[in-house]
């Protein structure tokens, strides 16, 4: 029973529901709602099992225990969290730019989601297969710099204003390796389609294992920038001692910048997945298991994440300059080091030279 | 308070700053673990152009408290000047009592006293650990650092019944012996620590990150070092030997191996280098100590009231977890001080902030004050 | 150097700058100088090659109303010849006014201005005398023997 037979089968179960109403002529728009609906859905109670996820695997590696007392080892906790935040009162500024000041934090939280359109979960269930799958979540997910840039603008605060510059040149400056690192896998597949990405993968071993170890590393060192995760956590690590471009804002707002923290995480953590490690298609000696594909990708997406989670609670934060100094003089020469000798190699193996 | 404060800074006015300077106020109240310090920084963009500290706001006057104390009353006092290591606090004062009034304890409680120091100087070195790596943005060894000294504080409270404020070392001796199972579990607790100090330092010593926060950060040389009053593990991060125990021995530091551990970088890294080797140097001693602990009596006798003598005074150092531990005491034949004074460590090396930091960044500022290991009640008492 | 050669050492060398020099019952060397030699006294203790107290431990100051003064009291430590002094300067208590030694070991800074602001006593020729612990418009002196804090004392009507 593969992923893409349950799809069709609960596809073909609506639709019949609908034809049976004499609702026919809207499938055309009941079916992607339908899709967003879920993937919300989705979403909502992934991020809520991370957060939990994170306050265990910190707690463990920290010899503590983490969250035990709300639900079965702590698996409601993150619910009191949210219904702690939405009853929170909104604090607001009295001298703030209100527009930006309210767009911002949906902003931050829209554009990362709109990232998980194109991620594909096992053959058939992805949202919107797009052709131009990878270039497209490049392109939503820095949205969230104009976000972040509004916060700290709006918030009418000189501390808030610089830390939202710093994380936006972070985040601008970690783009580039982001982009570059994954430059090599378009030119070896010649597709921007995830699902056309993984199919390369089944034909020949994954990505991560022939030649993309070291855009895999750039890959997750930049998409970790990207998220202001540790260890490069300025903005909110010196929000200790000046204040990130969150400061100014309470309950559901600051909730949903760090939502959109973590959606981003589980984006880059996807794409990852799919692009270097083979997305859906099991491990290649465990294939006699017959396990639905979005099992493996789900299994692979948690080690992923735990990976990036396992960076925080490890290393000390760089400092601001040492932090550019490593994506413009490290990351960026390796990554272009690295699409040139793909292309080599490229050239050798089809040249015939 | 702003405003006062920085006109009375030389005698600077709205003027004086510049278009580009502003002026941070890392407040009293700190996220990190330093206490009630606050630090104004003049700031040009992200490079810090002056640190100025302003101290008082833990200030108990401990100094005039004492004058109105008698002598074993101001004991409990001291814990509080320095309660991360507030053995070495109640060692200070006792040891200058003893030497104001020439008392001389039994060997035992010379050994006793001499373990529980070097107890005290692994735990406060463990919980500078994790407040530094913290400083730095590894939250993890502090999580570490306070479980070992979890098991030292049991240890504190298996002989005297206090985890933090122990007033243990009394003048003439110690407040009580030790339990039969404190030399068993002390060894346990020796032999199951010495491999972890292996796994902390694996953990950050030559972590990229770690270094390139910490080397070249902060640089303390010799002569500026001994100028400016820094002293203890700070100083000695700069290869100048200035261990009390060494130069001026008390208790029996003569009578035991250890090795003054000296580094020559000057840097935070050498700074944290030189207090994880202290740890291992104080594992060391503490197994002497312990080796050669004899049954016996645990305190001199003392006159009921114990008065120093007339027109009498003594400044006697030791070598606290931070540095040089000083107490002045005047005596003028009664029963309290006519003076007592607390040289503490932490006070001469925050001095030197603000030349360390001059000219580098906001992040190092927490970097060069977590590498001094200082402790506000020391700074203010 | 031992104290007895210290003793002779400083005797011999500064006869007429200093008061007295006397060991103590607790043998300590204390040294007694006037507040015309307080600085010359320092600057030789510190550089010259006998004696080579790079490290002042401590400044403080000590209050005698009985006896109209206060003194100010510094110890200083060689690192490598492992000797100490003390050195003690008298000064008026109804206008104490004193040296100060912060051209000659920099950690004096925060040393006097603590002395500055407990007892009372100026130091010409500091860089940055101001209060250091009490807040700046505070006008007592904590530490003297007559210091009353009756701002904070309610006293029934």
């Amino acid at each position: 029973m593969t992923g893409e037979k349950i799809i069709q089968t609960i596809a073909a179960f609506i639709h019949q529901i609908l034809g049976a109403a004499g609702l026919s002529g809207i499938i055309f728009i009941i079916d992607p709602v339908l899709c967003a609906v879920a993937m919300f859905g989705f979403i909502s109670l992934f991020v809520m099992f991370l957060v939990w996820m994170e306050r265990k695997v910190s707690a463990h590696m920290q010899s503590r225990i983490g969250p035990n007392r709300v639900g079965i080892f702590g698996l409601l906790q993150t619910v009191a969290d949210a219904v702690k935040l939405t009853i929170k009162e909104d604090v607001k500024p009295i001298h703030r730019d209100v527009i930006p000041y309210t767009i911002a934090p949906i902003l931050a939280f829209v554009a990362t989601f709109a990232g998980m359109v194109v991620i594909p979960f096992d053959k058939g269930i992805v949202v919107q297969d797009l052709n131009i799958g990878l270039l497209y979540i490049i392109a939503i997910t820095s949205f969230t710099v104009i976000a972040i840039l509004s916060a700290g603008w709006s918030s009418n605060n000189k501390f808030a204003l610089l830390g939202g510059f710093r994380s936006a040149a972070q985040i601008v400056s970690y783009e580039v390796p982001l982009v570059l690192s994954l430059v090599p896998i378009i030119m070896t597949t010649g597709t921007l389609r995830l699902g056309g990405i993984v199919d390369y993968q089944a034909g020949h071993r994954w990505f991560i294992f022939s030649q993309q170890a070291i855009a895999f590393f750039i890959f997750i060192t930049a998409a970790t920038a990207e998220a202001n995760r540790a260890p490069f956590d300025i903005p909110e690590a010196e929000s200790e001692l000046i204040g990130g471009f969150h400061t100014e804002y309470s309950g559901v707002k600051f909730a949903m910048f760090f939502l959109g923290e973590y959606i981003a995480v589980i984006v880059s953590s996807a794409v990852a997945v799919t692009v270097f490690l083979g997305g859906w298609l099991p491990l290649p000696f465990l294939g006699f298991l017959h396990l639905p594909g979005f099992v493996w990708f789900m299994a692979k997406l948690i080690f992923v994440i735990y990976l990036i989670m396992a960076f925080r609670w490890t290393f000390p934060r760089l400092r601001v300059d040492q932090l550019m100094d490593f994506g413009w003089k490290v990351l960026i020469p390796i990554a272009i080091l690295n699409v040139l000798a793909t292309g080599f190699v490229i050239l050798l193996l089809e040249g015939g030279v | 308070m702003t405003d006062l404060l920085l006109s009375q800074i030389k005698g600077g006015n709205e003027s004086q700053f510049g278009t580009d300077e502003y002026v941070v106020n890392l407040g009293p109240q700190h996220p990190a673990t330093h206490g009630v310090l606050r630090l104004v920084v003049k700031m040009d963009g992200e490079t810090v152009k002056e640190t100025i500290p302003v101290l008082g706001y833990l200030h108990r006057s401990i100094e005039k408290i004492c004058e109105n104390r008698t002598y074993p009353q101001c004991i409990t006092y001291t814990d509080r000047v320095d309660y991360v290591s507030a053995m070495s606090v109640n060692l200070a004062f006792a040891l200058a009592t003893e030497r104001l009034m020439g008392l001389e304890p039994p060997p035992r409680a010379q050994w006793l006293r001499m373990v529980f120091v070097e107890l005290q100087r692994i735990a406060s070195h463990l919980l500078w650990m994790g407040a530094f790596a913290g400083d730095i943005g590894a939250l993890t060894p502090f999580l570490y650092g306070l479980r070992e000294r979890e098991r030292i504080l049991d240890l504190f409270e298996m002989t005297c019944g206090q985890r933090l404020t122990y007033n243990y070392i009394r003048i003439g001796g110690v407040m009580i012996d030790i339990l039969p199972e404190f030399v068993p579990k002390c060894r346990a607790f020796l032999d199951y620590f010495e491999p972890k100090i292996a796994e902390y330092e694996e953990l950050l010593t030559y972590n990229p990150i770690f270094l390139e926060r910490t080397r070249g950060v902060g640089l303390i040389s010799p002569e500026m070092g001994i100028n400016n009053g820094v002293c203890g593990p700070s100083l000695r991060g700069s290869g100048v030997a200035c261990d009390v125990r060494k130069q001026q021995p008390y208790l029996y530091y003569d009578q035991v191996k250890f090795t003054e551990c000296l580094e020559p970088g000057g840097d935070c890294w050498s700074r944290y280098r030189v207090r994880m080797r202290e740890i291992r140097e104080s594992v060391s001693l503490v197994r002497q100590c312990l080796d050669r602990l004899e049954p016996g009596p645990i305190e001199t006798k003392l006159p009921p009231i114990l008065k120093a003598p007339p027109a009498s005074e003594i400044y006697s150092r030791i070598e606290s977890s931070r540095g040089e531990m000083g107490i002045y005491l005047v005596g003028d034949g009664t029963a309290k001080p006519y003076k007592a004074k607390f040289r503490c460590a932490s006070f001469s090396n925050t001095y030197v902030l603000d030349q360390l930091t001059r000219g580098w960044k906001l992040a190092d500022i927490m970097a060069v004050l977590g590498s001094l290991d200082m402790i506000v009640p020391e700074v203010d008492r | 150097m031992t104290n007895d050669e210290l003793k002779s050492k400083i005797e011999a060398d500064f006869k007429d700058k200093i008061t007295s020099a006397v060991i103590s019952a607790q043998k300590e060397l204390i040294v007694t100088v006037k507040p015309e030699n307080y600085l010359q006294l320092c600057q030789a203790l510190r550089d010259k090659g006998d004696y080579l107290f790079q490290h002042l431990s401590c400044l403080t100051a000590v209050d005698y109303p009985k006896e109209n003064k206060i003194t100010v009291v510094a110890h200083l430590w060689s690192y490598k010849y492992a000797h100490q002094v003390t050195i003690k300067l008298d000064v008026d208590r109804a206008n104490p006014k004193a040296p100060s030694l912060e051209k000659i070991w920099q950690s004096t800074n925060w040393f006097e201005r603590e002395v500055f602001d407990l007892y009372g006593v100026v130091f010409e020729g500091h860089s940055d005398l101001r209060r250091i612990m009490m807040p700046e418009d505070y006008t007592k002196f904590p530490l003297r023997k007559d210091f009353t804090d009756d701002g904070f004392i309610i006293k029934p009507n």
